[in-house]
């Protein structure tokens, strides 16, 4: 059993070191043929990201946009939790806010970052609040589904039990809702995260978004590159050393 | 149909000297216009076992789900323990078993059985104890770890007796808790189930549309009729434990009542 496991472990790891290796080629083939401002070659970009690690204010960069993804993921699931709760247990509300619900979902991330800019000018704020205008609705509306699946058998059961409202709430609901919002909030998670480098660009003067532009601007395609790959490399941290493993530990009930 | 009437008969006269812990008196029930109930009167005493027999729609689950106390009635007396329903407090000492087993998946079978004390003020380490104790009794304590998903239907069935045996109750109410179970399944939980009552005295009323079930396992059968729901004989069941499908005497008196079972 662990034999095969760790064999398909390391059969799955040269796949996907074959697969970047391909990647890295084809990037270095056409690299070749273009200057260096338009695709700059695997090599540049390399040298570019380690200039950039040494450079005094990139931490305080990814500080920033983490910072400002994490309050605006945090209010939107603060606002965005007790809403959805709301509206599954009372119909006549969800009935009433749902067109609400379906605008908001319509406007373009982008439209909330020029309202943002006017409201709040250049300032943690706007991206913040782009943030949670891209998560709150998705959150929302995931939560709201999960308390529509709750099993009125299960709610019965603790009734039964004479279990208070808030008992029912903790110990029926929570649980019910959780992979619901947890889908939701990764979802949200990866919106927002990339809402607010669009939001960072046009109104903040420093994070990732906004180095990306200054060096758009400056027709330093390395730099941009490098900061993409940069931020490639912090997802892929933050889904497999976070998401990943609490994922695995919230849902270890379920059947494989 | 009376095979030993002596031993049948000493049984009975001490069960009748046991205090009444369940009265309904003329309970009715109405749906709006709609009649569920009518005039329900029977009651059982301390330690028996009764079953509500009736085919489907006689109200026999409204009517447990009335003594329970999950739903109402609108004209009528109930006394639980020689209160009136209303003011009776000690809820915590009735417990309900519904017709599945509910167990939540998202917990273990060990936190699955506590659920059914987190309603009372206890302390966790009382908590565990208690339910390692229930698991115990139901033949389960190695699966304490173990999640819902992975145990068989019987399995699940046992977990779910645990449950209302966790809270150590004085009257087990249950709404064909077995129905869903494979006919050799069912049959080992009777025998568990009139186990776990011998040790504990507790009072239990269930409710079944299975006149063998009821035969098998009742000292007392509440014959209820439908539309609408009223009580149309009370039999006694003076046979000797442990009764099984096959013995003549039960099988006999499975077959009377199967004649009596409004369809």
């Amino acid at each position: 059993m662990t034999q095969t496991t760790t064999r398909s472990v390391w059969i799955l790891l040269s796949q996907r070191l074959f697969l970047a290796l391909v990647f890295i080629a084809i990037w270095a083939l056409a690299a070749s043929r273009m200057p260096a401002f338009i695709l700059p070659g695997p090599s540049k970009v390399w040298s570019a990201m380690q200039a950039l690690f040494a450079t005094p204010t990139f931490l305080h960069d990814i500080g920033m946009t983490l910072y400002r993804v994490a309050m605006g993921f945090a209010l939107a699931t603060i606002v965005g939790t007790p809403l959805g709760l709301a509206l599954g247990a009372n119909r006549t509300l969800a009935n009433f806010f749902e067109p609400l619900l379906s605008v908001i979902n319509t406007v373009s991330s982008a439209i909330w970052a020029v309202f943002a800019i006017i409201w709040f000018g250049i300032s943690n704020a706007t991206t913040i609040f782009v943030v949670f205008m891209t998560a709150m609705p998705l959150i929302l509306t995931n939560v709201w589904q999960g308390s529509k699946n709750v099993d009125k058998q299960h709610i019965d059961l603790a009734r039964s039990f004479r279990m208070s409202r808030t008992q029912i709430l903790r110990k029926i609901y929570l649980p019910t809702i959780l992979p619901y919002f947890f889908s939701g909030a990764r979802l949200a998670f990866g919106f927002g995260w990339r809402v607010s480098l669009v939001a960072e660009t046009l109104g903040s003067s420093d994070g990732i978004g906004y180095r990306l532009r200054q060096a758009a601007d400056l027709v330093q395609t390395d730099q941009v590159f490098a900061w993409t790959l940069t931020l490639v490399l912090l997802m892929l941290a933050l889904e497999g050393g976070l998401l990943k493993p609490m994922e695995r530990r919230l849902f270890r009930w379920k059947p494989i | 149909m009376s095979a030993q009437p002596d031993i049948v008969l000493a049984g009975n006269a001490a069960r009748s000297a046991a205090p009444i812990v369940l009265q309904a008196t003329q309970l009715n029930k109405f749906y709006g216009s709609l009649q569920a109930l009518r005039d329900v009167s029977f009651d059982v005493r301390r330690g028996e076992v009764v079953a509500l027999l009736g085919a489907s729609g006689c109200g026999k689950s409204t009517l447990l789900n009335i003594v329970a106390g999950l739903d109402s009635f609108d004209q009528g007396d109930l006394d639980i323990e020689g209160q009136p329903a209303a003011q009776f407090k000690q809820w915590h000492k009735l417990a309900y078993m519904f017709q599945e087993d509910r167990l939540l998946p998202w917990r273990t079978v060990r936190d699955n059985v506590e659920f059914g004390l987190e309603a009372q003020s206890l302390s966790r380490h009382e908590r565990h104890e208690r339910a390692e104790q229930a698991l115990h009794t139901v033949g389960l304590a190695e699966f304490a770890q173990s999640w819902p998903h992975q145990l068989s239907g019987g399995m699940r069935s046992r977990v779910a007796l645990a449950r209302s045996l966790v809270v150590q109750p004085s009257i087990l109410l249950m709404d064909e808790p077995f129905s869903k179970l494979d006919p050799h399944t069912r049959s080992q939980m009777h025998q568990e189930l009139l186990r776990i009552q011998a040790g504990s005295g507790a009072t239990i009323l269930f409710v079944t549309h299975d006149v063998e079930e009821a035969v098998v396992l009742a000292d007392r059968i509440v014959l209820l009729e439908p539309r609408p729901g009223r009580v149309k004989q009370i039999v006694d069941v003076p046979l000797a434990r442990p009764r099984l499908p096959t013995d003549p005497d039960t099988a006999e008196l499975t077959r009377q009542l199967r004649l009596k079972v409004t369809p």
